[in-house]
């Protein structure tokens, strides 16, 4: 009986799914395909222009953007915006991490003052400012208050608070509570267990956090004028309706060089604080 | 006796550099602050209209003509939503399958020829980082015509650099055992990848896939600006006409659409680990 058992049957083939498994996945990969062609029949992709598609972006690259007319980048009012875009990303981060520091302490689970309604508010707060996008908050802020900077500021101070709002109250909430358990037991207030017990151990994260911050209102600053919010943005915008597209190849080659070196910038000043902790 | 001595000019030391550190940090300090208030002043001061800005008053009204919701708005905005959740959804996806050659180039430890490929995968996710979803779609409708094709390639190529990326760093620290496994029984590279690679990095890359579909939902609310389709195109139609309690309208759609995602993007999460 033992002998006979070890026989080979009918021979099995190996398989990666077993059975029940393998009926699930062929399950969800039809309801995938399903999705697709629903989703590609509700927008009215015209998948015949697919096959043609590369080639024509080459083509649209080849004949319209290329040269890109270095010339233009090289004028002086460009300069003059490309600084003043900085500016407005520096003066919108630093605002925005001063707005966030209070709402990153209330926001965050364990170090807010009261959970019940504080926490809550904050957290609201900074979902809001971070779920609307900054180009609504660029369009927004012009309407309301008229092109220039002053609405670029604001809309990149809004940006960087719903970004850093949310870092914030994950590095708070990453700590240590021995230390705050400490300064609580001495009778301290909310506030001296925040600047003692809180403070010093997320100080390294947060002066990276402020960098990161600056670099990635940098990339958004450099559209917020796309929208009459100042900066290099309506140079872009000027450019793209004029159908100067060469231009448009210029400024958009002198961003990425500028998102470049901010982004070597940002990383060598994050690597330069995390040595000096 | 020395000892002490020696202890007391040590303390000085230490007092005085620490005075200096105390000193050149205020100045730091100073200077910044001058930067900034120099920045305040070219950049508000300088070149905001006053005049057409008005009053407190005249801000706080037009701040009061956004809200006045127009909630009779709410209805029509089913579509564009969907419209807008769909080219996100298809956006990643397309998203996903064009970054599996910038993870491959970018991973040095499965680059095929790194000298090369990797400055390659290396271009790739910086230029889809650097440039904003806006210029793409610019670009995209410049090249493919107006409506939800040229979002949905934005939005994919905006998507390759963060997913590629990350994956690429998940298999830069993966488990080389299963790898070496797999080559010894006379595994071809394809299998290798199947098999060794894939399982290790997959949760890592699922959830990183999921994190940038709900930012993707934020950015592709905004491609209609510019022609792209979504809820972007009513906003637009809403400011043009200058209905602002329908531009809030579609704002507390967006907040809705997103709050959803990060539901959906939460429960995802915690069922795949």
């Amino acid at each position: 009986m033992s002998i006979s058992d070890t026989s080979p049957g009918t021979p099995r083939t190996w398989q990666r799914f077993k059975f029940p498994g393998s009926l699930y996945r062929y399950f969800g990969l039809l309801f995938a395909l399903v999705f697709l062609a629903f989703s590609v029949v509700y927008l009215n992709i015209p998948l015949e222009r697919f096959i043609g598609m590369f080639g024509r972006i080459g083509s649209v690259i080849a004949d319209r953007y290329y040269p890109p007319d270095l010339e233009y980048i090289r004028d002086a009012d460009y300069l003059s915006s490309v600084f003043d875009t900085i500016q407005m990303a520096y003066l919108g981060a630093l605002f925005g991490m001063i707005i966030a520091l209070p709402l990153g302490w209330f926001g965050s689970y364990n170090m807010s003052p009261n959970r019940r309604f504080i926490y809550p508010v904050a957290r609201l707060f900074t979902m809001s400012a971070r779920a609307v996008h900054e180009t609504i908050w660029a369009i927004l802020f012009v309407t309301i208050l008229g092109f220039g900077m002053l609405a670029g500021i604001l809309a990149l101070t809004m940006f960087c608070i719903g970004f850093a709002g949310k870092l914030l109250a994950e590095e708070i909430e990453g700590i240590d509570m021995g230390p705050v358990e400490a300064i609580r037991a001495t009778g301290a207030g909310e506030l001296a267990v925040m600047v003692y017990g809180v403070f010093p151990q997320v100080r390294v994260a947060f002066t990276g956090i402020g960098i990161y911050t600056w670099d990635v209102a940098f990339r958004a600053a450099t559209v917020v004028g796309f929208f009459g919010a100042g900066g290099m943005g309506w140079y872009l915008k000027r450019n793209v309706l004029q159908i100067e597209t060469q231009r448009v190849a210029a400024i958009l080659l002198s961003i990425v060089v500028l998102v470049l070196l901010s982004e070597a910038a940002s990383a060598w000043a994050r690597a330069r604080v995390a040595k000096a902790k | 006796m020395s000892l002490t001595a020696d202890n007391d000019t040590r303390v000085e030391e230490i007092i005085a550099a620490r005075t200096k550190g105390r000193i050149n940090r205020s100045i730091l300090y100073g200077v910044v602050f001058l930067a900034v208030l120099w920045s305040l002043k070219t950049t508000v001061v300088d070149d905001t209209d006053w005049e057409r800005m008005g009053s407190v008053w005249e801000v706080l009204a037009s701040i009061g003509e956004f809200l006045k919701v127009d909630w009779a708005l709410l209805p029509q905005l089913w579509q564009p939503a969907l419209e807008t959740i769909l080219v996100a959804t298809l956006g990643t996806l397309l998203g996903v399958l064009t970054c599996i050659p910038a993870i491959w180039f970018g991973a040095l430890n499965i680059s095929p020829f790194p000298p090369i490929t990797y400055p390659i995968a290396r271009l790739m996710m910086t230029l889809s980082r650097s440039i904003h979803e806006i210029v793409w779609a610019l670009f995209f409708v410049a090249s493919v015509g107006l409506g939800a094709l040229a979002g949905v390639l934005a939005i994919a190529v905006r998507s390759i650099g963060f997913i590629a990326k990350m994956s690429a760093e998940a298999i830069e620290d993966l488990d080389p055992r299963p790898v070496e496994a797999i080559r010894a029984v006379g595994g071809s590279e394809f299998q290798v990848f199947l098999y060794a690679i894939l399982p290790q990095v997959l949760p890592a890359m699922i959830s990183v896939i999921i994190f940038e579909w709900e930012i993707n939902i934020r950015r592709s609310s905004v491609l209609g600006l510019v022609g792209a389709g979504g809820l972007g195109l009513v906003f637009f139609r809403q400011l043009n006409t200058f209905n602002h309690g329908g531009v809030t309208a579609v704002i507390i759609a967006i907040l809705v659409l997103i709050l959803f995602g990060e539901i959906i993007s939460y429960f995802t999460r915690k069922a795949m680990i």
